[in-house]
């Protein structure tokens, strides 16, 4: 297959002779990621620059119309607002999730095991599901406002169902086991005697835990603080759930196009948008935490 | 020589999830190649009506159609039918347009976007021979006679709840009482929101004037202030976060079984939006047999009668209607003077990208 | 007297820290649980609490679509699990050990598929597979969720790489073991908690994904997700909530089951 050509032809294998352990190893993913990645946005991007048909198909003609549209100021507070509620949820994913994660991973093995799964538990039932449980929760006449009406605690219910609170609720218990599964298996091989042995120098627990075991399990912030910041920025189901349609992320303006809205390059433009400044994001994270490349992960 | 079994082993794990997608159909039709497959049905129809479909395939909105029903079609033709559910109408046109249409026999759309349909050649001529009782339904509402078999009506009511509902609504302006801020809860799509500030108003309903369109923006941009959400109208009149709901008749008539002290505004001029659901056989299907055959089951009289009382929308099947329990009969959600006083959504051409551009800012607000 | 009181510090420092984890699992188990009492509720579609009953689970039983699209969709998300866990975790390695002038782009092109919402790279494939003529199906849905899980379970086992593995595996390699028996005796029991998340996430992935299936989807069979996605536009039914309640007691079951098992057989192994 050609796939296998490309990465053939791209190695270089400097250091070692055998090039067939690398071909193992790296191969698949190569192969499957220029297949069904690399194609298929290659064709993306294609159609970020054709015209839109009257039917919302793709009509195959030059136009640069969609990175036009997308000049527009309301497109950039959308980027921006997205980026925002991205960043609270990794902020937020990152304090609840690492002190979870940490005293998971100081637990007995076996208990540590069964932790990690009791988390993974709520994630397989459906997140729809689940996200409607909160709008049960939340609802006028539901037992959150019955309880605070029913206690004098206000007046009025509260509507707590389709606000940016309630979207943030929803993003942050959704994307919580993203935080906790790569700092629990970074901090977990953390090596109990070298905090044993930091203590016994005369560093206190926050010394110890600065010098010694944020820096030992920043990789597994790094994977953290990637598998939360970059799905929350382009999510929609939980806004589309509980923010009744009327809290829109960038998430959603894209699915729209595909969907109801039916522009199909706009929303190809606007994904070619949404990767660049991700990119760009990373880019300079990775700078900013000297670290070389993106592949330190 | 164990070196290159790990190499072999994913070699082989990729040609499986490759050769798995290979298998279960032998059409290679493509995604605009309409003409192309065009050809390749006819005879493929041809074979199956030799042999007999055994397998029918729909894609169409969920609770929707009768479990019974499903179950007694396929006893007497002895076939199996799979249903796989849309939740969006866009799904259905994605399907339809973009690719993966073919692989159904029936698909579920609605009147205003066959007029694209026929012309883009996704959808295929039905031979209304085959389904005689055809005749039982009411031209009224049968756009593109031939194309498709109209199942279910659905008009778009304004509902809301008379114990909550600070302002009486006899027409929809009143929707933009400030007193309602945040009480509206409405179905959502462009189509189904523009014609409602068209009418409020008074223009056509189906304008392509960009001028008229731009000004029912402003009214739906005054409008949204007060909407709370798009979508899961009645749950949310039911359960008290909105007053007003704007949905179809069906769900006006399960929300006012559950509350009853839920009314339809009673409007004294305006008219209201009859959507027509209807099935369409796509270009490249396989068994078009067991449509037809499908397509006429629901049209018997009886068959749908039973169908409605399951599923309480307006049907276009006069006969069926007419021999329907007395409960549907006698449903306040169909028992309305205005009533007659409808629209249809119609195809507006090249003016839908104004209506979906103006829809995009809305929804982007400010 | 001083231990005791270091003692006595570090039981409420134990104490404090379970007080956490408990309360972070009743946030994440509050929804399950609202889920699993509203399958007990007598409306039809689950709009707001209005009486007790049982009649969900009675329908659940006498009405396989749910139960089919369950078993559909394990199946799926069982498969794209183990292919992309498999193929992420020598990816992960091959991308962290070795040099080759493809990697940068690679390591690139491995966070497209978490960058852009799902529904970009679902219409995507959906064209691709179009044009070369794949039938949709069950092939199709598969191709679409390892594509997502892979890079996730790659991001999270690089993670777990670190240097002094190598040192390991060449002491290893200059005891005379082969890269096979390195890779299985050393280096994956060493990644072995990186695969384990890994695991978890892309099973989780596969089986709550909508998107993907929805738009990959053949006409025969549609996955749970996708189903009750379809339900969105009245409501979802209880019974949906009915299958959840029991998935999640199996589950549970199974574990605690698990675990007398393993007791039983340490006991047995002591002896």
């Amino acid at each position: 297959m050609n796939g296998k050509n490309i990465v053939s032809d791209g190695m270089s294998a400097p250091r070692k002779k055998n090039r067939i352990p690398v071909l193992a190893m790296a191969g698949p993913v190569s192969v499957w990621m220029v297949l069904f990645v690399a194609l298929p946005m290659l064709y993306v991007i294609y159609i970020s620059f054709m015209s839109r048909g009257v039917f919302g198909d793709v009509v195959y003609e030059f136009s640069l119309e969609s990175y036009q549209t997308i000049l527009d100021p309301t497109y950039f507070k959308v980027v921006l607002k997205s980026l925002k509620a991205a960043g609270i949820t990794t902020v937020a994913c990152l304090l609840f999730g690492y002190p979870l994660a940490y005293i998971i991973a100081r637990k007995p093995k076996e208990t540590a095991a069964k932790l990690v799964t009791l988390i993974m538990i709520p994630f397989w039932t459906n997140s729809l599901m689940r996200l409607n449980s909160w709008l049960l929760l939340f609802q006028t006449s539901g037992p959150v406002n019955n309880f605070l009406t029913g206690h004098g605690l206000v007046r009025e219910p509260i509507t707590f169902v389709y606000t940016d609170g309630l979207v943030m609720l929803g993003l942050i218990t959704n994307m919580l086991p993203f935080a906790v599964l790569p700092l629990y298996s970074t901090i977990e091989k953390l090596e109990k005697s070298l905090l044993e042995a930091s203590a016994d120098l005369g560093a206190d627990a926050v010394t110890t835990f600065t010098r010694i075991t944020l820096p030992i399990t920043f990789p597994g912030i790094f994977s953290a603080i990637i598998l939360v910041f970059i799905p929350s920025l382009g999510i929609y189901t939980v806004t589309d759930m509980l923010g009744g349609g009327k809290v829109l992320y960038i998430g959603n303006i894209i699915k729209n196009q595909f969907g109801s809205i039916r522009n199909w390059p706009l929303g190809a433009a606007l994904s070619v948008l949404l990767i660049l400044v991700t990119m760009l994001l990373i880019f300079i994270y990775t700078r900013f935490a000297k670290i070389d490349d993106m592949e330190v992960v | 020589m164990k070196k290159t079994w790990t190499a072999v082993l994913l070699t082989g794990a990729l040609a499986l999830t490759l050769a798995a997608c290979g298998t279960g159909s032998s059409s290679d039709s493509g995604a605009g190649s309409a003409e192309a497959s065009a050809g390749t049905t006819s005879t493929q129809a041809e074979a199956s009506a030799d042999a007999g479909s055994t397998e029918l395939n729909i894609y169409m909105w969920q609770q929707y159609i009768s479990d019974d029903l499903i179950a007694n079609f396929e006893k007497e033709n002895n076939c199996t039918i799979n249903l796989s559910y849309m939740s969006d109408n866009a799904d259905a046109i994605n399907k339809l347009t973009a690719g993966g249409g073919d692989e159904y026999d029936l698909i579920m759309t609605c009147d205003a976007y066959m007029e694209s349909l026929i012309a883009g050649g996704y959808v295929q001529e039905i031979n209304l021979d085959n389904v005689p009782n055809s005749a039982n339904l009411n031209d009224t509402y049968w756009v593109s006679k031939g194309y498709c078999v109209p199942y279910l009506m659905n008009y778009i009511y304004v509902v809301y709840d008379s114990e909550t509902c600070p302002v009486e609504i006899t027409c929809y302006n009143d929707l933009l009482d400030p007193s309602l801020a945040g009480k509206i809860s409405t179905i959502d799509g462009a189509r189904n929101l523009f014609p409602i500030a068209l009418i409020a108003l008074g223009y056509d309903p189906n304008s392509t004037e960009e001028s008229e369109i731009a000004e029912a923006y402003e009214w739906l941009v005054q409008f949204n202030a007060n909407v709370v959400a798009y979508g899961n109208a009645e749950q949310n009149l039911t359960n008290g976060t909105a007053s007003v709901a704007i949905t179809y008749d069906g769900n006006a008539s399960w929300a006012m079984a559950e509350k009853d002290t839920i009314r339809i505004a009673d409007f004294t001029d305006d008219a209201i939006q009859l959507g027509i659901d209807l099935y369409v056989i796509p270009t490249g299907a396989k068994h078009i047999d067991l449509a037809e055959k499908f397509l006429d089951y629901i049209c018997t009289p009886e068959v749908m009668a039973a169908n409605l009382d399951e599923f309480p929308y307006s049907c276009p099947n006069d006969a069926a209607v007419e021999v329907a329990s007395d409960s549907y009969k006698s449903d306040p959600a169909r028992d309305f003077s205005y009533k007659e006083n409808v629209f249809f959504q119609e195809d507006v051409g090249e003016a839908l990208t104004i209506y979906n551009d103006y829809y995009q800012k809305l929804k982007v607000g400010e | 007297m001083k231990e005791s009181r270091i003692a006595k510090k570090k039981r409420r420092w134990n104490r404090l820290c379970n007080g956490y984890v408990f309360l972070i699992y009743a946030v994440l188990y509050l929804p399950v649980a609202v889920m699993m009492i509203f399958s007990f509720n007598d409306q039809r579609y689950n709009y707001y609490w209005n009486g007790f009953t049982t009649q969900w689970y009675a329908k659940l039983f006498s009405n396989s679509s749910l139960v089919g699209s369950l078993v559909y969709s394990l199946l799926i998300a069982v498969l794209s699990t183990l292919l992309s866990v498999f193929i992420g975790t020598i990816g992960a390695l091959g991308l962290k050990r070795y040099e080759f002038k493809m990697k940068k782009y690679i390591n690139n092109l491995l966070y497209i598929p978490i960058i852009v919402p799902e529904i970009v790279m679902a219409v995507a494939l959906l064209i691709i597979f179009m044009k070369i003529g794949v039938a949709l199906g069950l092939g199709t849905i598969l191709i679409g969720h390892c594509t997502f899980c892979i890079p996730y379970a790659v991001v999270t086992i690089k993670g777990r790489i670190s240097g002094d593995n190598e040192t390991l595996e060449e002491a290893s390699m200059d005891l005379g073991a082969d890269r096979v028996q390195t890779f299985l005796r050393v280096t994956l029991p060493n990644i072995f908690p990186g695969v384990m998340s890994a695991a978890f996430l892309a099973f989780t992935l596969s089986f709550d994904d909508v998107v993907m299936s929805n738009m990959l989807a053949g006409a025969k069979q549609s996955t749970l997700p996708v189903l009750i996605l379809s339900m969105s536009r009245t409501g979802v039914t209880p019974d949906v909530n009915a299958l959840t309640t029991i998935m999640i007691l199996v589950i549970v079951a199974a574990m605690i089951l698990n675990n007398m098992i393993l007791k039983a057989f340490h006991r047995g192994t002591k002896k």
